[in-house]
């Protein structure tokens, strides 16, 4: 069995020497002039929707279960420690569907309006089309504060700070333009 | 066993080999005109809007939370809005514009010394800087033009319709227990947030997370009113006319930092600043008999107007009433500490 794996590794270092050789074949240079034909997509549009524990995550255990169990918790846990040692701020119980359409991702050259800024930027942005609406269902999330990460561990305590219900469509209109900024 | 790691040596060197024909060593030259950067971001024809319209099956929730003598109190968001100042509050949201393209939002790594966080990498997550006033704009009249002031935001004008100050409001009703529902709403019109920022950094020494927060919130008006669940019977509304604050929580000497205690309380702090060693200060407190070093130090910290807070209302007044204006300057906060406590039983 052990013969059988470093045999396994050996044809992956010949594979690696190979690959690059057959790749090369197959590319070729192009000029300025086949460049200058090429056309990209304008863009993206995505369209989706994102579902976050709908029945419950895979974990079974005292604490976690599926969502028709009502003594168990089915949501996603996010715990973060800000100190070593220190306790735990959770995003708890996060649960729920997020769907839009008509998100959308192209580059575009700003050279005016802006009230004028344009003119001066005079770049290209990444354009992040928002997708006018979103809408969530039985979105819900707790904000809490914890003493251990996971709920299983010996000593969890947890507080509760608030938590967040959405349901229905929210207003996102716009679009988000990002580009390079800053000091190096 | 030895095999196995000798031919993934192998592997490696063969990695190495494929990678380095299609790489070129830079220059000196080449790699000085090499600049890194931060990210900047603009939002352009925005509208945000979320609320509760249960007969259409929308609903937006803050729960969890309990008064102090244990009632649950729940918090349902009507509506929630940022849209172009002039939005009649709510009523009318049309497109604004956050950032300026030669001023956006920017999310940015900044070198620690430069800021007087010596040896650190300092992320920093900002909103327009402020500018120099023969450029900027006051910070608070919708109508301001060129010159006028500080901020770098401009108002809306006939010409540039969508403006870079929007309008913000929230529209919640709070029913404590049983008690009956009141409708609480708070809005600001044409606000400002430019030279805000929050900077996180590391403190080796506490092995955790700190963090300086700026916020600068200028309003022309901040409105706060209350009324039953109907909207119809309302009391009089608070109105802070040409509100100012600027909030300055942490600094470089005395870092804001988030924890969480052993209990899974809650826990918000703002660093005091240390005692100086015996004989440092002089008695008389004056710069020639004390420590330079440590003088300075002082001198900086207690008259440095960045670490200080300010809140200005230019006219405060409830419904008829007019209490005139209100300031409070200066404020620096020598120590914060803040606990939750778990009411549940």
């Amino acid at each position: 069995m052990r013969y059988r794996t470093i045999l396994g590794i050996v044809v992956s270092a010949v594979l690696a020497w190979c690959v690059p050789v057959t790749a090369g074949a197959q590319l070729k240079k192009m000029n300025d002039a086949d460049m200058s034909k090429v056309a990209a997509q304008g863009g993206i549009y995505l369209s989706g929707d994102i579902t976050l524990n709908e029945n419950g995550g895979p974990l079974q255990n005292a604490y976690f279960g599926a969502c028709t169990d009502t003594t168990k918790h089915c949501g996603a846990r996010i715990a973060v420690q800000m100190k070593q040692n220190g306790g735990w701020l959770v995003l708890d119980d996060l649960r729920g569907k997020f769907s839009f359409q008509g998100l959308t991702i192209r580059t575009r050259k700003i050279t005016s309006g802006f009230g004028g800024d344009g003119a001066l930027f005079n770049r290209d942005v990444l354009e992040i089309g928002l997708p006018n609406v979103v809408q969530f269902d039985n979105v819900s999330m707790n904000i809490a504060a914890s003493s251990t990460s996971r709920p299983t561990d010996a000593g969890f305590q947890q507080t509760d700070l608030f938590s967040v219900q959405m349901q229905g469509k929210v207003t996102m209109q716009g679009n988000l333009l990002v580009f390079p900024d800053g000091n190096p | 066993m030895r095999k196995a790691v000798y031919i993934g040596g192998l592997l490696v060197l063969a990695l190495a080999r494929s990678a380095s024909a299609h790489l070129a060593a830079l220059s000196d030259k080449e790699l000085s005109s090499v600049q890194g950067g931060g990210v900047g971001m603009v939002m352009e024809n925005f509208v945000f809007e979320h609320g509760t319209d249960v007969q259409n099956g929308q609903v937006f929730k803050i729960g969890g939370i309990k008064s102090s003598t244990g009632e649950a109190v729940n918090i349902t968001v009507n509506k929630l809005y940022i849209a172009r100042a002039g939005s009649n509050y709510g009523t009318n949201l049309q497109p604004v514009n956050l950032g300026r393209l030669i001023n956006p939002y920017t999310i940015d790594l900044l070198n620690g010394d430069n800021i007087g966080i010596p040896g650190k990498a300092v992320l920093q997550i900002a909103a327009p800087t402020k500018v120099a006033a023969s450029v900027g704009y006051d910070c608070l009249d919708p109508a301001a033009v060129a010159g006028s002031g500080t901020c770098s935001s401009r108002p809306a004008t006939a010409t540039y319709a969508n403006g870079e100050r929007p309008d913000i409001g929230i529209q919640m009703n709070v029913q404590v227990g049983t008690n009956a529902a009141h409708n609480l709403n708070i809005q600001a019109k044409s606000a400002v947030i430019d030279g805000s920022y929050l900077r996180l950094w590391g403190d080796d020494t506490n092995h955790r997370l700190v963090a300086q927060f700026k916020l600068n919130f200028y309003t022309p008006e901040l409105s706060i009113s209350s009324c039953d669940l109907s909207g119809t019977s309302c009391g009089s509304t608070i109105f802070m006319k040409n509100f100012q604050l600027e909030l300055a929580m942490g600094n470089n000497l005395q870092p804001m930092y988030l924890d969480v205690d052993g209990t899974g309380n809650f826990v918000f702090q703002i660093q005091d600043i240390p005692k100086p060693a015996a004989g440092m200060i002089a008695a008389d407190g004056k710069l020639a008999d004390s420590d330079a070093t440590t003088w300075n130090y002082y001198n900086d910290y207690y008259t440095n107007p960045e670490y200080r807070s300010n809140l200005k209302i230019g006219d405060f007044s409830v419904g008829a009433q007019d209490f005139g204006s209100a300031e409070v300057s200066g404020l620096l906060i020598q120590h914060l500490k803040i606990t939750t406590h778990d009411l549940a039983p």
